[in-house]
């Protein structure tokens, strides 16, 4: 061996380590896309057209709830969507959790409704609100009702596609340990499907924040729609602007607990293959 | 050889699966301490069979009886070794090793005693948190084996239980797995596609042919216990190889003459 590995020592620079890198550039997009957004405005816009500045100024105004004269209450908005919000989660995943796996497990239950759960899982949902004030009148019961079913049909689906996938291994061996039918769905079918209620579970945020919001339009119940709506019509951007961030951030942050929850709850997920 | 009695009896079994007949006309007794090598080219049922004796699958003729109950459905008392190695993979080892425990209703002492004592028993302590895609296939089928035993059966069926596993690692686990039939003989079927495979776990070697396939030979190994390497080099242990070896080949043989006819 005469050849010795030559080591040399490169200059020490200010170098960033890639993670801050990205954050930087992350950070650096959204004061562009804001500074735009402000100089655009300021130039081509009326003045009541919301901009980054003026929402800053209401921010605090807002979120001590201190909304203008008439307009619904700040944070009653935000708890009535909230509470909203997670009911229909809730109700969408466990009726979607064992719908799916009765589908998944049972031919005849996966004859009888996956045609038709596809064909609602197609369609929007909001389509059917008008037709929901008849049946439930104007009240919270339109919005439940419209996001517990915008959780339940993604979360359903997936579930059915996680079941069917299952491993026939899995089932042989569960049987040779005497596994009964509810050890086989409930102890197998539904934590191997856990990616799948998962994938489900994302989907369906988006669609209920987004069935709750346009509820809460269409049928002017209190809440962060609502109150979109009624700030935006008595020109009142910058607050409106700010119960539109609210649900934006709300959105992100199911998801990133949702992330989170998986990295804790599913170790195995993604690495076992 | 049956040295206290036949555990399993298998008499006139056959399978069929459509028009596709597998096998027909197993004719087999197993002993309480005795292991049984099943071998025969791929595709003849021996799977199949193992399969049928955990009563997993149906067969459509003959009956099997284990201590005289007719298997309808997976017996008590019976346990398999999968290929597949069978493991959750939302499971630890540990909990992998407790399945078939909670499945039984095992009080929570007695699972805690005897998972360890099984994992301790495979060698694979140390690893009870892992998952089993932390493990390599070696450890994996350990956790297969340890999950098997933990039921305290006394009869262990393996179902090709080292053939995805790597050459050397395979070599380790045989002797490790005798080194465990040793200290609690009970009947084993062991259905393998590796001759020497066989003839080293086996007290006898069933071999099947034909299509649908049936018994054509059953050779009594007649090599000692407790088994070692050196039993590779003895003159018996290379005769009963070579006897199956040439049973096994008259038939791959054959196929291979009716593939060129059929050309």
């Amino acid at each position: 061996m005469s050849a010795v590995p030559q080591t040399v020592a490169l200059p020490r620079t200010f170098a960033l380590g890639p993670r801050a890198q990205r954050t930087l550039i992350r950070i650096a997009t959204g004061v562009i896309l804001l500074f735009l957004w402000e100089v655009l405005v300021r130039w081509l816009a009326p003045p009541f057209v919301a901009r980054p500045v003026t929402i800053a100024r209401a921010l605090p105004h807002v979120l001590a709830g201190h909304v203008p004269l008439a307009t619904p209450p700040f944070w009653g908005s935000v708890e009535a969507t909230v509470i909203a919000v997670f009911e229909g989660l809730a109700i969408g995943t466990v009726a979607g959790v064992l719908v799916g796996l009765t589908m998944g497990r049972l031919r005849l239950a996966d004859r009888l409704l996956r045609f038709y759960l596809n064909a609602f899982f197609a369609m929007p949902i909001l389509a059917m609100v008008p037709l929901m004030t008849l049946w439930l009148g104007f009240s919270g019961s339109v919005r439940l009702a419209i996001v517990s079913l915008g959780a339940f049909l993604p979360i359903c689906l997936n579930v059915y596609d996680g079941t069917r996938s299952l491993p026939a291994n899995y089932v042989e061996v569960a049987q040779s340990y005497h596994a009964r039918w509810w050890n086989v769905w409930f102890g197998i079918a539904l934590p191997a499907s856990l990616p799948y209620v998962l994938a489900g579970f994302r989907l369906a945020v988006g669609r209920v924040l987004v069935g709750a919001t346009v509820a809460e339009y269409i049928v002017s119940l209190k809440g962060l729609g609502y109150l979109i709506v009624y700030d935006g019509r008595t020109f009142h951007q910058p607050v409106m602007m700010v119960a539109v961030l609210v649900l934006a951030l709300l959105g992100v942050a199911i998801n990133v607990a949702a992330d989170v929850a998986t990295r804790r709850l599913l170790p195995w997920y993604r690495r076992s293959e | 050889m049956t040295s206290s009695g036949a555990r399993i009896h298998i008499d006139g079994v056959g399978k069929q699966f459509g028009a596709l007949r597998v096998f027909e006309n197993i004719e087999l007794e197993i002993g309480e301490r005795e292991i049984v090598s099943v071998v025969g080219p791929s595709g003849c049922g021996k799977t199949t069979l193992l399969r049928c004796i955990d009563g997993l699958v149906e067969t459509t003729e003959g009956e099997i009886r284990i201590d005289g109950t007719k298997v309808v459905g997976p017996p008590r008392g019976v346990a398999v070794v999968f290929q597949h190695f069978g493991l959750f993979p939302w499971k630890t080892v540990y909990e992998n090793v407790a399945y078939g425990l909670r499945l039984a209703k095992a009080s929570k002492a007695q699972i805690a005693e005897s998972v360890q004592r099984h994992i301790e028993l495979v060698g694979l302590t140390g690893f009870e948190k892992a998952y089993p895609y932390q493990l390599s296939g070696g450890m994996q089928q350990r956790t297969g084996l340890a999950r098997a035993l933990a039921t305290d059966p006394h009869v262990l069926l393996m179902d090709e239980p080292f053939a995805a596993i790597d050459a050397q690692t395979r070599e380790i686990l045989q002797f490790e797995l005798l080194r465990i039939w040793e200290s609690r003989p009970m009947s084993m079927v062991f259905v393998t596609h590796s001759i020497e495979e066989a003839v080293l776990m086996g007290d006898r070697v069933v071999v099947l042919r034909g299509r649908p396939s049936s018994i054509h030979e059953v050779i009594e190994t007649g090599l000692p216990r407790p088994r070692t390497r050196d039993v590779f080099s003895t003159p018996r242990f290379n005769e009963v190889r070579e006897q199956v070896w040439s049973l096994l080949m008259h038939e791959a043989e054959q196929a291979e003459r009716e593939l060129q006819e059929v050309r």
